[in-house]
């Protein structure tokens, strides 16, 4: 395996990408103290594990990780080797500049490609996340590779190249992150994890993409499924929930209709008061004066 | 042209039919909402949400199918799932989520109560077994262990009566489903005393005793808005699932029962009598006066063939679990008869009818080296409905079964239809609606509107579609193998309780 390490302001290379904070692959054949203690990440980080058996621990738990598994590590994330030591064996890594907002969900620059939505769905996974690593995925390794490869030999075309490869780990990631945490054959299973994401969220201005994503499918599919399931459409399932949460609150007299509305996900009072008029023939403001009662 | 509307407050979701006069299906619609277990033992449902649900499929129906074509909606009939609980402060506001069927935190009051000296006046005032189903002992585990709320409670109710109550303003609770709150007294037909005494509440906190053709009062004027109706579309309290499960299967005050097997399953009859049960183990709902629903409950029906096929079947096509469960009853029908000696024991959600036993477990007995997959498909459904069986039998010790109306998307299976009547060497019907739910509250607004002078008028208009016929040769079998299946689980009791006390 060939070794490389660009690293941010250090080798010129990345001048380019003032995105990609450090790109490496490393051949481990010495063991030394504090070359790996535990760390707080800064960016996202993804390694590659390509040869050799680790063991590191990952916000305080332990993970026993072997040849091709990938790791994910989000920003903030504690990372290193209980003992501080890096094992031998060979690993790839990127680490990569994003933005992280206060709800934890991830932005990416201008450098990528994704739409908005593509972009909020997948900080959005990514950050909802809860098994950092993913086994047996190859292709992690093939696109580390090849984002090194343009950037080594500068070939017309280089800077569009790596910016599309990156954006391409990223989107690999997350839909093998869906795939892995959604054993495909328990449909109601998922529905219920998914609507607890819904629940947990609740004033996110949830897509179709997301939720479809969370469950580890295509929208179409996904729509499909959960219309038979449900009798409703992704989107009218997510008002149900909204409104049922909205009932809640209005029959308490200390919150603000404004308040419940943005609470519970609408885009405004006005939204919140048509789509609750329509469904139950009230509007938040009657609803409450007919269901409030002064103790 | 009138038309009559039903909707079930199922489980997993609600479904609302509409039928013409004639109980020809003009549509039907159908919205999940889910049940959470926050912990083991614990299964609640979201009230408000049941009831957003309920009026956003009531809405979509009525204007897409039924205010389009004209028709004027005669009636609205209720029915819905049993023993649910839900609490409620003095203004009717629910304090929490409500808990369904399937919550069993009251587990030690009704073992409590099993073992105590009520137990038989219990029984023989209220015709319903003791478990932890049943809201009077959901309502005492409140008392003991959430005092504050039950401080706080103006009400007990149904998720029905909840759902009524929002859209008439009336606390109503008819016989049927009264009778599944384990607090009727169904002799005197009013709340029992000493079940209240032993909840510690007073009638008052109980909504008002209905018979199941009573209206539920008038549609509040927003709503009449809301769904183009009049105050002239009646309101029908209507009945529980179960009773008009077996008043849509055409089965009343006959000597045939009917079988339920959808995700669980259930066995019953209709007579004018309660069946006294010396064990306990026979429900009794009454509908009208001198009219009772009597048979079992049971835990273990497709929902445990599903638990199979996730595990066992071939999922190639991805999230297809239908698909998969019907290439596994495919591959079960090469086996023969009696899985050539596999049983299965199907109690991985504990049992209900008729052991009674909330830590039975699942078992596979014996096994040998020939045994292949399609020995314990085969075992596994055999299992699922000798379950079934041993309900029925149990209420031939009252009474005979002569035929049966089966119902339900497992055992309506022909596969399993057959293997029913063979089990029971009676033959087996299948009506032509399948949701026989819908059929029966449909029969009864019908009846309220006087289209049938009584319920057993109605009930004689069910049409059987399809008629399965028991091979003797068959039945033999499956009786030697039912045999041993009753004795395991009886015998096993003890090693039950060890191994459910370690999971």
């Amino acid at each position: 395996m060939l070794q490389f390490h660009y690293q941010q302001g250090s080798a010129g290379k990345l001048a380019l990408f003032p995105h990609i904070l450090e790109l490496s692959a490393k051949k481990n054949s010495s063991i030394q103290l504090h070359s790996f203690p535990e760390e707080v990440a800064e960016g996202l980080c993804i390694y590659f594990i390509h040869n050799g058996k680790f063991e590191w621990k990952l916000n305080g738990q332990h993970y026993y990780l072997f040849p091709d598994d990938t790791i994910i590590v989000l920003p903030g994330d504690k990372l290193g080797n209980d003992k501080g030591i890096l094992e031998l064996g060979s690993i790839f890594w990127i680490r990569i500049k994003v933005q992280c907002l206060k709800n934890g969900e991830l932005v990416l620059g201008k450098w990528s490609s994704l739409s908005d939505t593509e972009c909020a769905a997948v900080g959005k996974l990514l950050h909802l996340n809860n098994t950092p690593v993913l086994s047996r995925l190859t292709e992690t390794g093939r696109i580390l590779s090849g984002i090194f490869h343009e950037i080594h030999h500068l070939e017309l075309g280089y800077v569009t190249r790596v910016n599309q490869l990156i954006d391409e780990l990223l989107i690999m990631i997350t839909r093998q992150l869906t795939r892995q945490s959604n054993p495909s054959r328990d449909f109601s299973k998922m529905f219920m994890k998914m609507e607890d994401a819904l629940r947990k969220d609740l004033s996110h201005q949830w897509t179709v993409e997301e939720m479809a994503a969370i469950a580890g499918m295509g929208t179409t599919l996904f729509t499909e499924r959960v219309k038979s399931f449900t009798g409703f459409t992704p989107i009218n399932y997510l008002i149900n929930i909204r409104v049922s949460e909205a009932i809640k609150w209005l029959k308490r007299k200390d919150v603000s209709i404004t308040d419940i509305a943005l609470d519970t996900g609408f885009y405004s009072s006005q939204h919140f008061s048509t789509t609750f008029k329509k469904l139950t023939g009230y509007t938040p403001g009657e609803f409450r004066k007919n269901n409030t009662y002064t103790d | 042209m009138k038309c009559i509307i039903t909707i079930e407050l199922g489980t997993n979701a609600v479904r609302i039919f509409a039928f013409d006069l004639n109980g020809v299906v003009i549509g039907s619609m159908k919205g999940y909402y889910p049940t959470f277990h926050t912990q083991t033992d614990y299964s609640e449902q979201d009230p408000e949400q049941i009831f957003i649900t309920m009026l956003y499929v009531l809405k979509n129906l009525l204007n897409e199918k039924i205010h389009v074509k004209k028709y004027k909606v005669a009636s609205i009939c209720f029915s819905s799932a049993m023993h649910s609980m839900l609490t409620v402060d003095k203004n009717g506001v629910p304090l929490g989520n409500a808990f369904t069927w399937a919550d069993n935190r009251a587990k030690k009051e009704a073992q409590e109560m099993k073992e105590s000296t009520l137990a038989d006046t219990m029984y023989n005032s209220t015709g319903t077994p003791l478990h932890p189903m049943s809201p009077l002992l959901k309502i005492a585990w409140l008392r003991k262990n959430d005092p504050a709320k039950f401080k706080q409670a103006g009400k007990f109710l149904s998720i029905k009566s909840y759902v009524i109550h929002q859209l008439t303003g009336e606390y109503l609770i008819d016989y049927s489903l009264a009778c599944a709150t384990g607090m009727l007294n169904i002799h005197t037909i009013n709340w029992e005393p000493e079940a209240l005494n032993y909840a510690g509440i007073s009638q008052e906190q109980l909504p008002r005793l209905v018979p199941v053709f009573a209206g539920a009062g008038t549609l509040k004027k927003a709503y009449q808005n809301s769904f183009g109706l009049s105050d002239e579309t009646k309101i029908l309290v209507g009945s529980s699932d179960g009773c008009m499960a077996t008043l849509g299967a055409g089965i009343w005050n006959s000597d045939k029962a009917t079988i339920t097997v959808e995700d669980s399953g259930a066995v019953r009859m209709v007579g004018n009598k309660m069946l006294h049960d010396e064990k306990k183990r026979v429900f009794n709902y009454l509908i009208t006066e001198n009219c009772f629903v009597s048979g079992g409950p049971s835990n273990s029906g497709g929902g445990v063939f599903e638990w199979f096929a996730k595990q066992f079947g071939d999922f190639t096509g991805a999230y297809d679990i239908e698909s998969c469960m019907s290439t596994l009853l495919e591959e079960s029908t090469k086996v023969a008869t009696g899985s050539e000696g596999l049983l299965f024991l199907p109690y991985l959600l504990g049992e209900r009818a008729p052991i009674w036993n909330p830590d039975a477990r699942g078992m596979y007995f014996g096994i040998n080296i020939n045994h292949e997959k399609q020995h314990f498909i085969r075992a596994t459904i055999e299992g699922i409905l000798y379950g079934i069986y041993s309900i029925g039998k149990m209420l031939t010790e009252h009474r005979n079964i002569k035929g049966l109306s089966v119902n339900g998307s497992f055992a309506t299976n022909p596969f399993c239809s057959q293997m029913i009547a063979d089990m029971f060497n009676e033959p087996v019907y299948i009506t032509n609606n399948a949701n026989s739910v819908s059929v029966g509250a449909f029969l009864l607004a019908a009846t309220e509107m006087g289209i049938f002078k009584s319920l057993d008028e109605a009930a004689a208009q069910v049409q059987v579609a399809k008629t399965y016929t028991p091979m003797e040769n068959h039945h033999t079998t499956y009786m030697k193998y039912f045999d041993i299946f009753e004795s395991l689980s009886y015998k096993l009791s003890d090693e039950f309780t060890r191994i459910a006390d370690l999971q």
